[in-house]
Protein backbone atom coordinates (compact mmCIF):
# COMPACT_ATOMS: atom_id res chain seq x y z
CA UNK A 1 0.00 0.00 0.00
CA UNK A 2 1.64 3.31 -1.29
CA UNK A 3 1.09 6.52 0.41
CA UNK A 4 -1.65 7.98 -1.52
CA UNK A 5 -3.59 5.01 -1.25
CA UNK A 6 -3.22 4.93 2.85
CA UNK A 7 -4.48 8.90 2.41
CA UNK A 8 -7.42 8.29 0.01
CA UNK A 9 -8.26 5.40 2.23
CA UNK A 10 -8.49 7.52 5.45
CA UNK A 11 -10.35 10.53 3.54
CA UNK A 12 -12.40 8.46 2.06
CA UNK A 13 -13.15 6.87 6.12
CA UNK A 14 -12.99 9.93 7.26
CA UNK A 15 -16.10 11.31 4.73
CA UNK A 16 -17.82 8.52 5.48
CA UNK A 17 -17.88 9.02 9.28
CA UNK A 18 -18.65 12.57 8.66
CA UNK A 19 -21.47 11.94 6.48
CA UNK A 20 -22.99 8.76 8.97
CA UNK A 21 -22.48 11.41 11.68
CA UNK A 22 -24.54 13.84 9.92
CA UNK A 23 -27.50 11.62 9.22
CA UNK A 24 -26.93 10.08 12.70
CA UNK A 25 -27.27 13.70 14.11
CA UNK A 26 -30.22 14.28 11.92
CA UNK A 27 -32.07 11.20 13.03
CA UNK A 28 -31.73 12.01 16.57
CA UNK A 29 -32.88 15.12 16.39
CA UNK A 30 -36.01 14.57 14.11
CA UNK A 31 -38.01 13.26 16.43
CA UNK A 32 -37.62 16.64 18.70
CA UNK A 33 -38.64 18.16 15.52
CA UNK A 34 -41.74 16.30 14.99
CA UNK A 35 -42.49 17.39 18.56
CA UNK A 36 -41.89 21.20 18.52
CA UNK A 37 -44.45 21.24 15.20
CA UNK A 38 -46.82 19.05 16.74
CA UNK A 39 -46.87 21.07 20.18
CA UNK A 40 -46.62 24.74 18.22
CA UNK A 41 -49.40 23.26 15.88
CA UNK A 42 -51.61 22.43 18.29
CA UNK A 43 -51.07 25.47 20.84
CA UNK A 44 -52.46 27.97 19.11
CA UNK A 45 -55.50 28.91 21.29
CA UNK A 46 -52.95 29.27 23.82
CA UNK A 47 -50.90 31.89 21.66
CA UNK A 48 -54.57 33.25 20.58
CA UNK A 49 -55.70 34.00 24.17
CA UNK A 50 -52.60 35.61 25.31
CA UNK A 51 -52.42 37.78 22.60
CA UNK A 52 -56.18 39.24 23.63
CA UNK A 53 -54.43 39.73 26.85
CA UNK A 54 -52.06 42.38 25.77
CA UNK A 55 -52.71 45.89 26.52
CA UNK A 56 -50.48 47.16 23.42
CA UNK A 57 -50.99 46.09 20.13
CA UNK A 58 -46.91 46.38 19.28
CA UNK A 59 -46.63 43.37 21.87
CA UNK A 60 -49.41 41.29 20.74
CA UNK A 61 -48.06 41.48 17.13
CA UNK A 62 -44.54 40.40 18.17
CA UNK A 63 -45.67 37.75 20.17
CA UNK A 64 -47.99 36.52 17.07
CA UNK A 65 -44.78 36.90 14.60
CA UNK A 66 -42.35 34.27 17.16
CA UNK A 67 -44.85 32.10 17.07
CA UNK A 68 -45.61 31.81 13.18
CA UNK A 69 -41.51 32.03 12.83
CA UNK A 70 -41.04 29.21 15.34
CA UNK A 71 -44.04 27.15 14.27
CA UNK A 72 -43.24 27.24 10.35
CA UNK A 73 -39.92 27.44 10.68
CA UNK A 74 -39.99 23.98 12.58
CA UNK A 75 -42.33 22.65 9.29
CA UNK A 76 -39.33 23.53 6.98
CA UNK A 77 -36.67 22.22 9.35
CA UNK A 78 -38.67 18.59 9.17
CA UNK A 79 -39.09 18.50 5.60
CA UNK A 80 -35.37 19.34 5.02
CA UNK A 81 -33.89 17.29 7.49
CA UNK A 82 -36.14 14.33 6.46
CA UNK A 83 -34.59 14.33 2.65
CA UNK A 84 -32.24 11.71 3.33
CA UNK A 85 -35.27 9.40 4.09
CA UNK A 86 -35.50 10.07 0.04
CA UNK A 87 -31.92 8.15 -0.69
CA UNK A 88 -32.04 4.92 -1.60
CA UNK A 89 -28.63 4.28 -0.28
CA UNK A 90 -29.45 5.66 3.04
CA UNK A 91 -31.84 4.15 3.69
CA UNK A 92 -31.05 0.33 2.91
CA UNK A 93 -27.63 0.97 4.79
CA UNK A 94 -29.16 2.65 7.73
CA UNK A 95 -32.12 1.77 10.67
CA UNK A 96 -34.36 4.43 9.60
CA UNK A 97 -38.50 4.50 10.36
CA UNK A 98 -39.96 2.69 7.62
CA UNK A 99 -42.42 5.50 6.09
CA UNK A 100 -40.39 8.51 7.49
CA UNK A 101 -40.06 10.11 3.93
CA UNK A 102 -44.17 9.69 4.05
CA UNK A 103 -43.93 11.75 7.35
CA UNK A 104 -41.91 14.41 5.12
CA UNK A 105 -44.68 14.35 2.70
CA UNK A 106 -47.69 14.86 5.22
CA UNK A 107 -45.49 18.27 6.14
CA UNK A 108 -45.16 19.23 2.58
CA UNK A 109 -48.21 19.15 2.07
CA UNK A 110 -49.00 21.05 5.12
CA UNK A 111 -46.35 23.60 3.48
CA UNK A 112 -48.40 23.48 0.10
CA UNK A 113 -51.94 24.54 1.96
CA UNK A 114 -49.82 27.68 3.57
CA UNK A 115 -48.83 28.50 0.47
CA UNK A 116 -52.29 27.83 -1.57
CA UNK A 117 -54.86 28.36 1.28
CA UNK A 118 -55.26 30.43 4.73
CA UNK A 119 -55.07 27.56 7.78
CA UNK A 120 -55.00 30.83 10.44
CA UNK A 121 -58.25 31.81 9.54
CA UNK A 122 -59.86 29.13 7.24
CA UNK A 123 -61.42 26.54 9.64
CA UNK A 124 -61.13 23.68 6.96
CA UNK A 125 -57.58 24.44 5.83
CA UNK A 126 -56.52 24.54 9.86
CA UNK A 127 -58.02 20.77 10.28
CA UNK A 128 -56.97 20.13 7.21
CA UNK A 129 -53.17 20.78 8.42
CA UNK A 130 -54.04 18.93 12.07
CA UNK A 131 -55.06 15.51 10.34
CA UNK A 132 -51.81 15.91 7.62
CA UNK A 133 -49.54 16.38 10.90
CA UNK A 134 -51.45 13.84 12.63
CA UNK A 135 -51.04 11.42 9.92
CA UNK A 136 -46.85 12.53 9.58
CA UNK A 137 -46.88 12.10 13.39
CA UNK A 138 -47.93 8.36 12.99
CA UNK A 139 -46.26 7.70 10.17
CA UNK A 140 -42.81 9.09 11.61
CA UNK A 141 -43.10 7.60 15.70
CA UNK A 142 -44.66 4.56 15.11
CA UNK A 143 -42.00 2.95 13.40
CA UNK A 144 -39.56 4.84 15.00
CA UNK A 145 -40.78 3.69 18.48
CA UNK A 146 -41.55 0.32 17.87
CA UNK A 147 -39.13 -0.37 15.18
CA UNK A 148 -35.87 1.44 15.75
CA UNK A 149 -35.98 2.25 19.13
CA UNK A 150 -37.30 -1.62 19.72
CA UNK A 151 -35.43 -3.74 17.62
CA UNK A 152 -32.78 -4.71 20.22
CA UNK A 153 -35.34 -5.80 23.43
CA UNK A 154 -38.24 -6.95 20.97
CA UNK A 155 -37.95 -10.91 20.19
CA UNK A 156 -40.54 -13.58 18.34
CA UNK A 157 -43.29 -11.76 16.16
CA UNK A 158 -43.06 -8.52 17.62
CA UNK A 159 -39.25 -8.60 16.76
CA UNK A 160 -40.61 -9.40 12.97
CA UNK A 161 -42.83 -6.44 13.60
CA UNK A 162 -40.41 -4.72 14.68
CA UNK A 163 -37.72 -5.28 12.11
CA UNK A 164 -40.58 -4.52 9.23
CA UNK A 165 -40.96 -1.26 10.71
CA UNK A 166 -37.03 -0.55 10.10
CA UNK A 167 -35.74 0.40 6.63
CA UNK A 168 -32.06 -1.14 6.99
CA UNK A 169 -34.01 -4.49 7.69
CA UNK A 170 -36.78 -4.32 4.99
CA UNK A 171 -35.24 -2.93 2.17
CA UNK A 172 -37.66 -4.01 -0.24
CA UNK A 173 -40.55 -2.15 1.34
CA UNK A 174 -38.48 0.67 1.79
CA UNK A 175 -37.08 1.38 -1.58
CA UNK A 176 -40.91 0.87 -2.43
CA UNK A 177 -42.14 3.34 0.03
CA UNK A 178 -39.27 5.45 -0.74
CA UNK A 179 -40.34 5.75 -4.35
CA UNK A 180 -43.93 6.52 -3.73
CA UNK A 181 -42.99 9.42 -1.36
CA UNK A 182 -40.81 10.61 -4.56
CA UNK A 183 -43.61 10.90 -6.50
CA UNK A 184 -45.89 12.86 -4.13
CA UNK A 185 -43.42 14.75 -3.25
CA UNK A 186 -42.94 15.65 -6.86
CA UNK A 187 -46.85 16.30 -7.48
CA UNK A 188 -46.64 18.51 -4.82
CA UNK A 189 -43.40 20.27 -6.05
CA UNK A 190 -45.38 20.69 -9.64
CA UNK A 191 -48.87 22.26 -7.75
CA UNK A 192 -46.82 23.85 -5.62
CA UNK A 193 -45.02 25.54 -8.71
CA UNK A 194 -48.05 26.08 -10.95
CA UNK A 195 -49.58 28.17 -8.21
CA UNK A 196 -46.10 30.10 -7.95
CA UNK A 197 -46.24 30.89 -11.71
CA UNK A 198 -49.94 31.39 -12.28
CA UNK A 199 -50.25 33.91 -9.37
CA UNK A 200 -46.64 35.50 -9.59
CA UNK A 201 -46.00 34.91 -6.14
CA UNK A 202 -49.16 36.81 -4.97
CA UNK A 203 -51.72 35.64 -2.40
CA UNK A 204 -54.58 35.25 -5.06
CA UNK A 205 -54.35 34.67 -8.55
CA UNK A 206 -54.04 37.76 -11.15
CA UNK A 207 -57.17 38.99 -12.02
CA UNK A 208 -58.27 39.43 -15.16
CA UNK A 209 -58.11 43.09 -16.54
CA UNK A 210 -61.75 44.42 -17.56
CA UNK A 211 -63.09 46.88 -19.14
CA UNK A 212 -64.94 49.90 -17.88
CA UNK A 213 -67.60 49.36 -19.24
CA UNK A 214 -67.87 45.45 -18.15
CA UNK A 215 -66.79 46.85 -14.89
CA UNK A 216 -70.14 48.75 -14.74
CA UNK A 217 -71.76 45.93 -15.64
CA UNK A 218 -70.91 43.90 -12.84
CA UNK B 1 -15.40 19.07 4.82
CA UNK B 2 -16.41 18.44 1.23
CA UNK B 3 -18.68 15.32 2.19
CA UNK B 4 -20.60 17.75 4.72
CA UNK B 5 -21.10 20.67 2.43
CA UNK B 6 -22.15 17.83 -0.36
CA UNK B 7 -24.61 16.22 2.24
CA UNK B 8 -26.06 19.64 3.31
CA UNK B 9 -26.49 21.15 0.04
CA UNK B 10 -29.98 19.17 -0.55
CA UNK B 11 -31.04 21.11 2.93
CA UNK B 12 -29.86 24.09 1.38
CA UNK B 13 -31.72 23.54 -2.06
CA UNK B 14 -34.76 22.48 -0.66
CA UNK B 15 -34.94 25.45 1.99
CA UNK B 16 -34.23 27.86 -0.67
CA UNK B 17 -37.05 26.55 -3.14
CA UNK B 18 -39.19 26.09 -0.21
CA UNK B 19 -39.16 29.72 1.05
CA UNK B 20 -39.00 31.03 -2.57
CA UNK B 21 -42.53 29.56 -3.36
CA UNK B 22 -43.59 30.66 0.05
CA UNK B 23 -44.16 34.30 -0.57
CA UNK B 24 -48.21 34.01 -1.13
CA UNK B 25 -48.51 32.55 2.74
CA UNK B 26 -45.91 35.56 3.74
CA UNK B 27 -47.72 38.02 1.80
CA UNK B 28 -50.81 36.94 3.00
CA UNK B 29 -49.99 37.10 6.55
CA UNK B 30 -48.03 40.21 6.25
CA UNK B 31 -51.47 41.93 4.99
CA UNK B 32 -52.84 40.80 8.66
CA UNK B 33 -50.71 42.67 10.68
CA UNK B 34 -52.32 45.39 12.65
CA UNK B 35 -49.33 47.51 12.99
CA UNK B 36 -46.18 48.53 10.06
CA UNK B 37 -43.90 47.91 12.75
CA UNK B 38 -44.58 44.15 13.22
CA UNK B 39 -45.03 43.99 9.04
CA UNK B 40 -41.66 45.32 8.48
CA UNK B 41 -40.30 43.19 10.84
CA UNK B 42 -42.19 39.91 9.45
CA UNK B 43 -40.98 41.02 5.75
CA UNK B 44 -37.16 41.84 6.68
CA UNK B 45 -36.79 38.43 8.10
CA UNK B 46 -38.21 36.94 5.36
CA UNK B 47 -36.20 38.71 2.88
CA UNK B 48 -33.20 37.64 4.97
CA UNK B 49 -34.23 34.25 5.57
CA UNK B 50 -34.85 33.96 1.50
CA UNK B 51 -31.99 35.79 -0.37
CA UNK B 52 -29.86 34.79 2.35
CA UNK B 53 -30.09 30.77 1.89
CA UNK B 54 -30.29 31.11 -2.08
CA UNK B 55 -26.51 33.28 -1.19
CA UNK B 56 -24.97 30.83 0.74
CA UNK B 57 -26.84 27.80 -1.11
CA UNK B 58 -24.89 29.85 -4.40
CA UNK B 59 -21.74 30.14 -2.02
CA UNK B 60 -21.69 26.36 -1.18
CA UNK B 61 -22.46 25.10 -4.87
CA UNK B 62 -18.76 26.39 -5.46
CA UNK B 63 -17.17 23.22 -4.68
CA UNK B 64 -18.49 21.57 -8.28
CA UNK B 65 -15.85 24.07 -9.99
CA UNK B 66 -12.90 22.63 -8.55
CA UNK B 67 -11.59 20.63 -11.00
CA UNK B 68 -9.94 17.99 -8.66
CA UNK B 69 -12.70 17.33 -6.99
CA UNK B 70 -15.02 16.87 -9.51
CA UNK B 71 -12.86 14.52 -10.95
CA UNK B 72 -12.24 12.31 -7.33
CA UNK B 73 -15.23 12.77 -5.29
CA UNK B 74 -18.71 11.58 -6.05
CA UNK B 75 -20.56 14.47 -7.25
CA UNK B 76 -23.59 15.20 -9.17
CA UNK B 77 -22.33 15.41 -12.53
CA UNK B 78 -24.69 18.49 -13.21
CA UNK B 79 -24.28 20.44 -9.73
CA UNK B 80 -22.14 23.09 -11.81
CA UNK B 81 -25.39 23.91 -14.03
CA UNK B 82 -27.23 23.78 -11.00
CA UNK B 83 -25.10 26.53 -9.52
CA UNK B 84 -25.28 28.23 -12.74
CA UNK B 85 -29.22 28.34 -12.77
CA UNK B 86 -29.33 29.63 -9.17
CA UNK B 87 -26.87 32.07 -9.89
CA UNK B 88 -28.89 33.46 -12.81
CA UNK B 89 -32.17 33.51 -10.74
CA UNK B 90 -30.05 36.06 -8.43
CA UNK B 91 -29.48 38.57 -10.88
CA UNK B 92 -33.05 38.38 -12.17
CA UNK B 93 -33.55 39.33 -8.28
CA UNK B 94 -31.01 42.39 -8.13
CA UNK B 95 -31.56 43.18 -12.62
CA UNK B 96 -35.55 43.10 -11.55
CA UNK B 97 -37.94 43.87 -8.95
CA UNK B 98 -39.04 40.21 -8.24
CA UNK B 99 -41.14 41.38 -5.86
CA UNK B 100 -43.60 44.11 -7.97
CA UNK B 101 -42.86 42.50 -10.84
CA UNK B 102 -44.61 38.99 -11.50
CA UNK B 103 -42.92 38.34 -14.60
CA UNK B 104 -39.64 38.31 -12.74
CA UNK B 105 -40.73 36.07 -9.97
CA UNK B 106 -41.95 33.47 -12.38
CA UNK B 107 -38.63 34.21 -14.41
CA UNK B 108 -37.19 33.64 -11.19
CA UNK B 109 -39.05 30.78 -10.07
CA UNK B 110 -38.63 28.80 -13.23
CA UNK B 111 -34.64 29.31 -12.89
CA UNK B 112 -34.83 27.97 -9.49
CA UNK B 113 -36.53 25.30 -10.48
CA UNK B 114 -34.55 24.04 -13.41
CA UNK B 115 -31.27 24.71 -11.17
CA UNK B 116 -32.74 22.05 -8.51
CA UNK B 117 -33.88 19.89 -10.89
CA UNK B 118 -30.55 19.36 -12.00
CA UNK B 119 -29.06 18.82 -8.53
CA UNK B 120 -31.10 16.45 -6.79
CA UNK B 121 -31.88 14.20 -9.52
CA UNK B 122 -28.37 12.77 -10.50
CA UNK B 123 -27.94 13.56 -6.79
CA UNK B 124 -30.68 11.05 -5.70
CA UNK B 125 -30.72 8.47 -8.08
CA UNK B 126 -26.93 8.64 -9.14
CA UNK B 127 -25.19 9.38 -5.46
CA UNK B 128 -27.04 8.29 -3.44
CA UNK B 129 -28.47 5.20 -5.01
CA UNK B 130 -25.21 4.25 -6.25
CA UNK B 131 -25.65 0.89 -4.38
CA UNK B 132 -28.63 0.19 -6.12
CA UNK B 133 -28.11 -2.62 -8.90
CA UNK B 134 -31.06 -0.98 -10.97
CA UNK B 135 -29.65 2.51 -10.74
CA UNK B 136 -25.75 1.02 -11.57
CA UNK B 137 -25.99 2.83 -15.28
CA UNK B 138 -27.37 5.84 -13.81
CA UNK B 139 -25.12 6.39 -10.90
CA UNK B 140 -22.26 5.73 -13.09
CA UNK B 141 -23.14 8.58 -16.28
CA UNK B 142 -24.45 11.14 -13.75
CA UNK B 143 -21.71 10.58 -11.08
CA UNK B 144 -18.56 13.10 -11.75
CA UNK B 145 -16.03 10.75 -10.78
CA UNK B 146 -17.23 7.63 -12.95
CA UNK B 147 -17.85 9.77 -15.81
CA UNK B 148 -15.04 12.42 -15.08
CA UNK B 149 -14.64 13.35 -18.58
CA UNK B 150 -17.85 14.50 -19.27
CA UNK B 151 -18.16 16.39 -15.78
CA UNK B 152 -15.37 18.33 -16.46
CA UNK B 153 -16.59 19.77 -19.46
CA UNK B 154 -19.83 20.55 -17.84
CA UNK B 155 -18.24 22.00 -15.21
CA UNK B 156 -16.16 24.36 -17.38
CA UNK B 157 -19.24 25.09 -19.66
CA UNK B 158 -20.72 26.36 -16.65
CA UNK B 159 -17.68 28.04 -15.49
CA UNK B 160 -17.66 29.85 -18.58
CA UNK B 161 -21.35 30.81 -17.95
CA UNK B 162 -20.65 32.00 -14.02
CA UNK B 163 -17.71 33.95 -15.06
CA UNK B 164 -20.05 35.59 -17.99
CA UNK B 165 -22.67 36.15 -16.10
CA UNK B 166 -20.38 37.68 -13.15
CA UNK B 167 -18.82 40.06 -15.71
CA UNK B 168 -22.27 40.87 -16.61
CA UNK B 169 -23.16 42.01 -13.25
CA UNK B 170 -20.39 43.60 -12.80
CA UNK B 171 -20.90 45.90 -15.74
CA UNK B 172 -23.98 46.60 -14.74
CA UNK B 173 -22.75 47.57 -11.00
CA UNK B 174 -20.90 50.14 -12.18
CA UNK B 175 -22.84 51.81 -14.66
CA UNK B 176 -25.73 51.96 -11.78
CA UNK B 177 -23.26 53.37 -9.60
CA UNK B 178 -21.98 56.08 -12.50
CA UNK B 179 -26.12 56.54 -12.86
CA UNK B 180 -27.13 56.83 -9.87
CA UNK B 181 -23.69 58.46 -7.95
CA UNK B 182 -23.23 61.20 -10.43
CA UNK B 183 -27.02 62.44 -10.12
CA UNK B 184 -26.37 62.75 -6.04
CA UNK B 185 -23.38 65.07 -6.85
CA UNK B 186 -23.34 68.50 -6.18
CA UNK B 187 -22.32 70.54 -9.57
CA UNK B 188 -18.73 70.94 -10.19
CA UNK B 189 -17.86 75.17 -9.53
CA UNK B 190 -16.25 76.41 -12.31
CA UNK B 191 -12.42 77.34 -11.05
CA UNK B 192 -11.17 80.38 -10.95
CA UNK B 193 -7.90 81.38 -12.80
CA UNK B 194 -4.61 81.09 -10.39
CA UNK B 195 -3.82 84.97 -10.87
CA UNK B 196 -7.33 86.35 -9.77
CA UNK B 197 -7.58 83.64 -6.81
CA UNK B 198 -3.88 85.12 -5.48
CA UNK B 199 -5.82 88.45 -5.64
CA UNK B 200 -3.72 89.58 -8.29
Amino acid sequence: MTVADLTNSIISGGNDGLEGFLEGTMVAVLPVVWLLILGLHLARPYFLQMIERFTLRLGADLLWIIYVILRDFMIISGVVMSFMFFFPDVLTGNSLPITGNLAAVTLLAVLLIKQMGDPDHDLGHYRLCTYLLGLGAIFYFVPYILGVQFNAVASGSLKSVSDFLVSGSNTDWAIVIAYVSMALMGIIGVVAVVYALRTGGRPEAEEPIVSEAEGWQR
Amino acid sequence: MVATIVAFLPALWTASLILHLGRPYILRTLRRMGLRFGADIWWMTYLLLRDGVLFITLGVSLIYFQPNLVKNFDLPITGPLAALFLLLALVVRLWRRIDDDRGAYRLSTILLVIGATLYYVPLVFAIEGADQSYLAGFAEKFTSSSNSTAALVIMWVSLIGIIIVAGAVFVWAMRFANRTMRRSLPPEQPSEPESRAMGA
